[in-house]
């Protein structure tokens, strides 16, 4: 960029760690640890309240007195509730596998349209590609609660209410992991195909043994962002379905929360049970997350 | 055969059609169908109830949610002059932004205007009492004149740069003149959509202290914390673990498991940092963001609880603590969720927390991955200091992603507030945290009110649609870099 400053020569540099430099890194550190403190308090708290018996919960303390495991058992129905003696008669393990497989099925159809959309697009040679896909994406822009409406009254004619199809169809294809993946496409180098081609591959040959191997970086974002965006979905769901055998945790969630509002302990259970297995996720899982989340989210 | 072959050339080959399929299918079923019936629903009165008779309304659904009607011996003129200043007032809002930004010449004395205008609001607020939204509006208005002038190299000339704050004082008086005699002759057609639409903006006031805060923790977690080689972090670690336990142990033993809990989670917290560097901080950052959804909702409603939550638990312990008593402590607690006053600021607060460190921090960490490290070297040697490389080097290079940031978030927050409305408050009390997304889901879901919820919705597009413009406006400027 610059080219070196006739003038006076800049400071020696000092070695790393010494002086100035290695203050401001004991400062940057404390800070950092002061900020994963207060952001990490309401987890503290959650946690603690979780293992409190009911008498317990409205104190300050966060080390419960008489810590309890039983708020547990209590939400995954295999015990009664201490205070009613009743069973909550919740379908907790039903609510998780349900997230999971309707997260699995939409990531899965949505990464396959996706990419097949994207090699017509960027791979294939006809007239008018690029004015049809300008075109489709332009309707990127309007937002998803314009459709949101006639899609329930589309869900409703077809009497897809409380099905599994019903959630997981119109979530099977996306315009922008249409546009994602085909910037990832454009970017490979045609001569690939081209040599596969001549060797007699068909398309469906090279796009499945040629492109998809190299595209596999922008699948892999694709396929995390459209993940936790489905597993995350709470609008649709709530008011696709009403049979709790069918909803997925964030639904099952706020069913608890209106019944056993009340029963802080018991609530606190149950955001555990769903908050703790998804920070084990991510934090396995970190490195992958964090490049798919920044590649996915650039938008627009 | 070969001439066939040729003339199909020009038509897409079979494969095509085979590879777009899947994707097309649910493109026009899911996508382009519903727009096109969405538009059909806005201008009916599109019911789910089988005893609503379907009929065509034209624009007047549009006209319900947006328009005044006349109550009482009111001058039509006067609501058209009032409506044509509002306008007005819009468009010297979007040119004063544009003139900004666009850098045209004379913005240094509108911007003297615009503060002027703000200084004036505040007085009168003082002066005459108003409401929060007179306060708000002179602070944007003064800040944003201070802003204006602060532009450098801009000329103090006269230019087009000053036609929009004059716009802008001439509006803002015309609706002060012309506010009484407006409310006295006229009332909206629907109160509650404003209303929400206010909730929603206010909602948004979040967006810059998450955008900054996200900004600081992406500049602390930019570069590697100098740690030395393994062998030497393992033995600090270690070193950390043990003085968490001792000191978890010394103050447990006074009597304080708290206290001694607290602190032994500050010393994992370092021992983590020196174990794994920032990307411990970095994942813990994230995991609110990660884990966002109705369990974090239920654990804030939890936390806000004016009765149980540990947040009026402890302000009440505190305020006892200095002597209040404990009736009086309970009087002076905020309600939070259950209070007109301080729902929406729980809500903020909230939104702030998951998402200080969430994607807006990952962007940001990977804009500054992208600064040229020859820049901050050569401010180094001409000897500027944190602020001044901030300020002058980091700022301006990452000016494309807080551009692209604040859009997304504007959009968002324009649609947001949906989820923590349905599970938190149910859009209470009195409405105060319904947001727009809320008003068509109640509209729709709850009245099944197809039509009007679909005009809400294309309302919503349209503001939508201006921060969009305006990304696509400005944000190919700030990437050119010099």
């Amino acid at each position: 960029m610059t080219a070196a400053p006739a003038g006076p020569p800049p400071a020696a540099p000092r070695p790393a760690g010494a002086g100035p430099a290695r203050a401001g890194a004991i400062v940057r550190f404390c800070a950092l640890c002061l900020m994963g403190f207060v952001i990490s308090i309401p987890f503290l708290w959650m946690v603690s309240a979780s293992f409190k018996p009911r008498a317990e919960v409205e104190e300050v303390r966060i080390v419960p007195r008489k810590p309890t495991l039983r708020n547990y058992p209590v939400v995954l129905d295999m015990q009664p509730d201490p205070g009613t003696g009743r069973f909550l008669e919740l379908r907790f393990g039903r609510w998780y596998f349900n997230s999971i497989f309707l997260a699995i099925g939409i990531t899965v159809l949505q990464v396959l349209t996706s990419a097949m959309a994207a090699y017509a697009f960027s791979r294939m040679h006809w007239r008018g590609r690029d004015k049809v896909f300008l075109a489709y994406l332009a309707t990127m822009m309007v937002p998803g609660v314009v459709t949101m409406i006639p899609n329930y009254q589309i869900m409703v004619s077809l009497r897809f209410l409380n099905t599994y199809h019903g959630l997981v169809l119109p979530a099977a294809f996306s315009a922008f992991g249409t546009f994602l993946l085909r910037q990832f496409m454009l970017s490979i180098p045609p001569s690939l195909d081209e040599a596969a081609k001549i060797d007699g591959a068909s398309h469906w040959q090279v796009f499945w043994h040629v492109v998809m191997p190299l595209a596999r970086p922008g699948l892999i974002a694709l396929g995390i962002f459209t993940f936790l965006g489905a597993y995350r979905s709470f609008f649709w769901p709530l008011i696709m379905l009403n049979n709790d055998q069918l909803y997925p945790m964030q639904v099952g969630m706020l069913a608890l929360d209106s019944t056993y509002g009340r029963q802080v302990e018991l609530i606190m259970a149950a955001t555990v049970m769903n908050i703790v297995p998804l920070i084990i996720v991510f934090v396995t899982f970190q490195k992958f997350l964090v490049k798919g989340i920044q590649l996915g989210s650039v938008k627009g | 055969m070969a001439r066939q072959y040729k003339e199909r050339r020009r038509l897409p080959e079979p494969a095509v059609f085979g590879f777009l399929l899947p994707n097309f299918l649910g493109f026009f079923a899911f996508l382009l169908f519903p727009i096109v019936l969405s538009l059909a629903m806005s201008v009916t009165n599109w019911s789910l109830r089988p005893a609503v008779e379907l009929e065509f309304l034209g624009a007047r659904n549009f006209v319900d949610l947006l328009g005044v009607r006349a109550s009482g011996g009111g001058v039509a003129a006067v609501g058209w002059a009032y409506i044509a200043a509002a306008v007005a007032l819009f468009v010297a809002l979007a040119g004063t932004m544009w003139s900004n930004v666009a850098g045209w010449r004379g913005s240094r004395i509108g911007g003297v205007l615009l503060s002027a205008l703000g200084a004036a609001v505040l007085v009168a607020r003082i002066a005459a009492g108003g409401g929060q939204g007179l306060v708000i509006s002179g602070l944007v208005l003064l800040v944003g004149g201070i802003a204006a002038m602060r532009r450098e190299g801009a000329s103090w000339d006269f230019g087009p740069g000053v036609f929009p704050p004059v716009l802008l004082v001439v509006a803002a008086a015309g609706l002060r003149a012309l506010d009484g005699p407006m409310w006295a002759s006229h009332e909206l057609r629907d109160p509650r959509f404003w209303q929400f639409l206010y909730n929603t903006l206010y909602l948004m006031m979040g967006i810059p202290f998450s955008i900054a805060g996200s900004l600081l923790l992406a500049t602390l977690l930019n570069h590697r914390l100098p740690l030395g080689p393994w062998r030497k972090r393992l033995v600090h670690t270690g070193m950390c673990l043990v003085c968490g336990a001792v000191t978890m142990l010394l103050v447990g033993s006074l009597g304080w498991p708290n206290v001694a809990l607290l602190a032994g989670v500050l010393w994992l917290m370092a021992a983590m940092g020196l174990a794994f560097n920032i990307v411990s901080f970095r994942t813990l950052f994230y995991l609110p963001t990660f884990t966002s959804g109705v369990a974090l909702m239920v654990l804030w409603k939890a936390l806000y609880n004016p009765e149980t939550g540990p947040v009026n638990v402890g302000l009440g312990a505190m305020l006892q603590g200095f002597g209040v008593g404990a009736e009086a402590a309970k009087e002076m607690l905020p309600q939070w969720l259950a209070s007109v006053t301080w729902a929406k600021p729980a809500l903020i607060f909230m939104g702030v927390w998951i998402g200080i460190g969430g994607t807006n921090m990952l962007l940001y960490l990977a804009g500054l991955s992208n600064i040229p490290p020859q820049l901050l070297d050569a401010a180094q040697v001409d000897g500027a200091g944190w602020w001044a490389k901030f300020r002058h080097v980091i700022w301006p290079q990452l000016a494309p992603t807080t551009f692209f940031i604040s859009v997304m978030s504007i959009i968002g927050g324009l649609q947001g507030g949906f989820e923590q409305a349905r599970v938190m408050t149910q859009g209470g009390p009195a409405g105060s945290t319904t947001t727009l997304s809320y008003y068509i889901y109640n509209k729709f879901f709850e009245d099944l009110d197809l039509g009007y919820a679909a005009a809400i919705s294309w309302i919503l597009f349209a503001f939508i649609f201006i921060a969009t413009a305006i990304n696509w406006r400005f944000g190919r400027e700030l990437e050119v870099v010099e």
